[in-house]
C-alpha cells in the first residue's frame, strides 16, 4: 500500500452519506485503516435530525457490515406498511389511507424485500452505524469539527477558516451576499477556490489524504467556503425548507393499538404508519400577521405536516418553505397550530414530548441542482450536495444520501487505483454515475409534480375546498342527495364569494391548470 | 378551533421544548454564531426572528428596542444565516463536542 498520504480517504461527516461512502470503499478493497471518518457530534448522531422516513433497501448492500440492520439497528424504528396522505384545514381533515399487507406485517408477506420504508430516529441510527464502522476497522473520530481543508501548496495558516463563511463587511442587502474570501488577496482566493484538495486541517495540524469526501449534511460550511456551487444555493431561502418536530412518547403498546400496527415478532420488525399532509391551517394567523407586518401581505406559509410512528414514540412536525414565511409568524407557532388541529391532537393524546428540534432540508429541484460535485481531490455527497428529492409533500433524502455515498465510494476507489483523483477523473466517474442514477432521474420525472405541489393553491384553498366538500358529501342528513360534483361547485361558489383571493385563485382556468399539473404526480 | 386561530392563541412553549434537548454549551468566546446586532437596527423584516425555531433572536416582536441574540439554545439548524440579508450573521458549527445533543433525532 502506498503510504505517502496519511490516509487514502478522509470523510467529513458520519451520517448516512459518509457511512455509505466508507462501507463502499471497504467493499472496493480499500483497507479500513486507510479510511478516516470525522463527525462533529459526540456521540455520533447527536447532531442529526430527520422527519423521517428511509425509503428503499439501500442498506442491504452493506449486509456484511450491518448484518440484519432492520432488526438490530436501534434507530430503524418501524417498517411502514400503512400510509396516509391528506389535506388539513383548521376544521376539516381529509385523508386518503392505504394499508398494504404486501408491504409487510399484517398477516401478509414475510418477504423482506417488500419492507421498503422505515421510520427512523437518526441520533440512535447514526450511533449504531458508527459502531459498525469501527467494527469494520475504519478510523472513526467523534466530536471533531473540520472547518478547513488542506490545499496543495497553500500554508493553512495563511487564512482563517472562519473568514470563508463570514458575511463580507461590505455586504449590501438583498440576495447578493458576498463572503470575506472575496476580500482576501486574489492569489489566495484562487487557490482556495481552485487548488487541489489533499487533506484536512485540524487546529493547525494537517492530515493528508488522496481524496476528501464532504458529507457534512445540510449546513455544509465546507462547500460554502471552498466554492462547490451548492454554496450558492445554501445561502438562499428560495431553496431551503425548515423542519420543526417533536418526538412524542406514547409507549409501544399504545402505538400498536392506536395505529393498528403489527407488533413485530422474532423475524419481523413492528409495522407503522406514515402520514404526510398539505396544511391550510394558517389563513387566519397570516391575516393577523399581515395587519401588524404589512411588508409580507399576501404571503401564506407553505407548510407540509408529517406524522410518523416510531417504536414507542411518534415524530410529529411540519416542514415550511422558508421563502413563504410571512413576517409576524414564528415557525414554532406554526408547529403548534398543526399539533392542535383536532385530527392530530387526537393522535398524540396522552403522549409526552421528549424531544424538540429543527433542521434544514435543501429543496433545489432539478433546475437549481448544483453541478459541481467534485474538485481536484474532493467530492460532495448527500445533503451537503443538495441531493434531496422534495416535491412539497414528500421528501426523500436519506436513500439519496446512501446511494450517492455508494457511487462516491465506487468512483473514488477506481480513481485511486488509476492514480488520478483530479476533478476531471472524479466527475467522469462519480458525477457521471450520479446523473445517471435514480436520484437525478426522479428529479427530472417529477419536476411537474413539484410545480403542482408547490402551487400556493395547495396551501390555501385546495384543502378547504376538498375538506368542506367531503364534509358535506359524507354527511347523511336524510334529505335529498346531490352529486359530489354539485357539492364541490357549491362550495367553490361560497368560498369565492367569501374571499377576494379565492375569487381569483379559484377561477376555472386556474383550477384546470392545476388539475393538468396534478396528472403528473 | 377556528376561534383560537383568530385570537392568535397558537403559542408553542419554546422554552419547554428546548428544555427537552441536551446541550453542552461552549464558552462565550467560542460562540458559534456571532451577530453584529448594530446591523439589525435598519432591518425591516427580522426574518431571523420569525424563522428561528429556538427563539434565539429576540427583537421588536418581544417589545425590545435592540436585537438580543443568545447562542446557548441554538439547535444549529442554520435558518438565521439563510434568512439574514443584512450581513449580520456569521455562522459556523460549534466546536466539536459542543452545542446541541439530540438523543432521538
Amino acid at each position: 500500500m502506498d503510504d505517502e498520504t496519511d490516509f487514502d480517504v478522509i470523510i467529513i461527516g458520519a451520517g448516512f452519506a459518509g457511512a455509505a461512502t466508507a462501507f463502499q470503499l471497504l467493499k472496493e478493497g480499500i483497507e479500513g485503516d486507510r479510511i478516516l471518518i470525522f463527525d462533529r457530534g459526540e456521540p455520533i448522531g447527536s447532531k442529526n435530525l430527520t422527519g423521517g422516513i428511509l425509503w428503499g433497501r439501500e442498506l442491504d448492500d452493506f449486509e456484511e457490515f450491518l448484518g440484519n440492520w432492520e432488526m438490530d439497528c436501534p434507530g430503524i424504528e418501524r417498517s411502514i406498511n400503512h400510509k396516509k396522505v391528506g389535506f388539513l384545514s383548521s376544521e376539516d381533515a381529509l385523508f386518503v389511507e392505504g394499508r398494504f399487507a404486501s408491504w409487510d406485517g399484517t398477516g401478509g408477506t414475510e418477504e423482506p424485500s417488500q419492507r421498503a420504508s422505515w421510520s427512523v430516529l437518526r441520533a440512535k441510527a447514526d450511533a449504531w452505524m458508527a459502531e459498525k464502522m469501527e467494527e469494520a476497522g475504519i478510523f472513526v473520530m467523534a466530536g471533531m469539527k473540520i472547518d478547513q481543508l488542506h490545499i496543495d501548496g497553500l500554508d493553512p495558516g495563511s487564512y482563517d477558516a472562519r473568514d470563508l463563511t463570514d458575511p463580507a463587511q461590505d455586504s449590501g442587502t438583498g440576495a447578493a451576499q458576498k463572503w470575506k474570501v472575496d476580500n482576501l488577496p486574489k492569489e489566495l482566493v484562487d487557490k482556495i477556490r481552485n487548488g487541489s484538495i489533499c487533506g484536512i486541517v485540524q487546529d493547525g495540524d494537517v492530515m493528508t489524504s488522496k481524496v476528501v469526501v464532504i458529507a457534512e449534511g445540510t449546513n455544509s460550511v465546507l462547500t460554502r467556503g471552498y466554492h462547490f456551487d451548492s454554496m450558492l444555493h445554501a445561502q438562499s431561502k428560495d431553496d431551503m425548507l425548515l423542519g420543526v418536530k417533536e418526538v412524542i412518547h406514547l409507549g409501544k403498546e399504545r402505538i400498536d393499538e392506536r395505529f393498528n400496527c403489527f407488533a413485530g415478532d422474532d423475524e419481523r420488525p413492528p409495522s407503522g404508519m406514515a402520514m404526510e399532509l398539505a396544511l391550510s391551517l394558517y389563513r387566519d394567523m397570516s391575516h393577523e400577521a399581515w395587519e401588524k407586518y404589512p411588508n409580507t401581505k399576501g404571503l401564506y406559509p407553505r407548510c407540509g405536516g408529517f406524522f410518523y410512528t416510531n417504536r414507542d414514540t411518534v415524530s410529529c412536525g411540519i416542514i415550511v418553505q422558508l421563502k413563504s414565511l410571512p413576517e409576524g409568524l414564528h415557525t414554532y407557532d406554526l408547529y403548534q397550530a398543526f399539533k392542535e388541529q383536532p385530527a392530530i391532537a387526537a393522535l398524540i393524546e396522552g403522549g409526552e414530548a421528549i424531544e424538540y428540534g429543527g433542521h434544514l432540508c435543501p429543496e433545489y429541484g432539478l433546475h437549481r441542482m448544483p453541478h459541481r460535485f467534485a474538485r481536484d481531490g474532493a467530492v460532495v455527497v448527500g445533503d451537503a450536495a443538495g441531493l434531496v428529492f422534495a416535491n412539497g409533500m414528500q421528501i426523500q433524502g436519506m436513500n439519496n444520501a446512501l446511494h450517492s455515498g455508494k457511487l462516491a465510494g465506487k468512483a473514488i476507489a477506481a480513481c485511486i487505483a488509476d492514480g488520478d483523483v483530479s476533478a476531471k477523473a472524479l466527475d467522469a466517474t462519480y458525477t457521471k454515475s450520479l446523473k445517471a442514477s435514480y436520484i437525478f432521474r426522479d428529479l427530472k420525472r417529477f419536476e411537474p409534480a413539484t410545480k403542482f405541489l408547490n402551487d400556493p393553491a395547495n396551501f390555501t384553498w385546495v384543502p378547504e375546498l376538498v375538506g368542506t366538500t367531503a364534509n358535506r358529501v359524507f354527511r347523511e342528513i336524510g334529505e335529498e342527495k346531490v352529486t359530489a360534483e354539485k357539492v364541490l361547485f357549491g362550495v367553490r361558489k361560497e368560498m369565492r364569494a367569501k374571499n377576494k383571493a379565492n375569487k381569483k385563485g379559484m377561477s376555472l382556468f386556474r383550477m384546470l391548470k392545476l388539475a393538468l399539473l396534478g396528472r403528473k404526480l | 378551533m377556528s376561534e383560537a386561530i383568530k385570537l392568535g392563541l397558537f403559542t408553542y412553549d419554546v422554552k419547554n421544548g428546548l428544555g427537552l434537548i441536551g446541550y453542552n454549551v461552549d464558552e462565550h468566546e467560542h460562540a458559534h454564531i456571532i451577530v453584529e446586532t448594530s446591523k439589525c437596527n435598519d432591518c425591516s423584516h427580522m426574518m431571523c426572528v420569525w424563522g428561528c425555531p429556538a427563539q434565539c433572536y429576540n427583537f421588536r416582536d418581544q417589545g425590545l428596542e435592540e436585537m438580543k441574540f443568545q447562542y446557548e439554545d441554538c439547535v444549529e439548524c442554520g435558518t438565521c444565516y439563510i434568512m439574514c440579508d443584512q450581513g449580520a450573521v456569521s455562522w459556523n458549527h460549534p466546536r466539536g463536542g459542543f452545542g446541541i445533543t439530540y438523543s432521538q433525532g
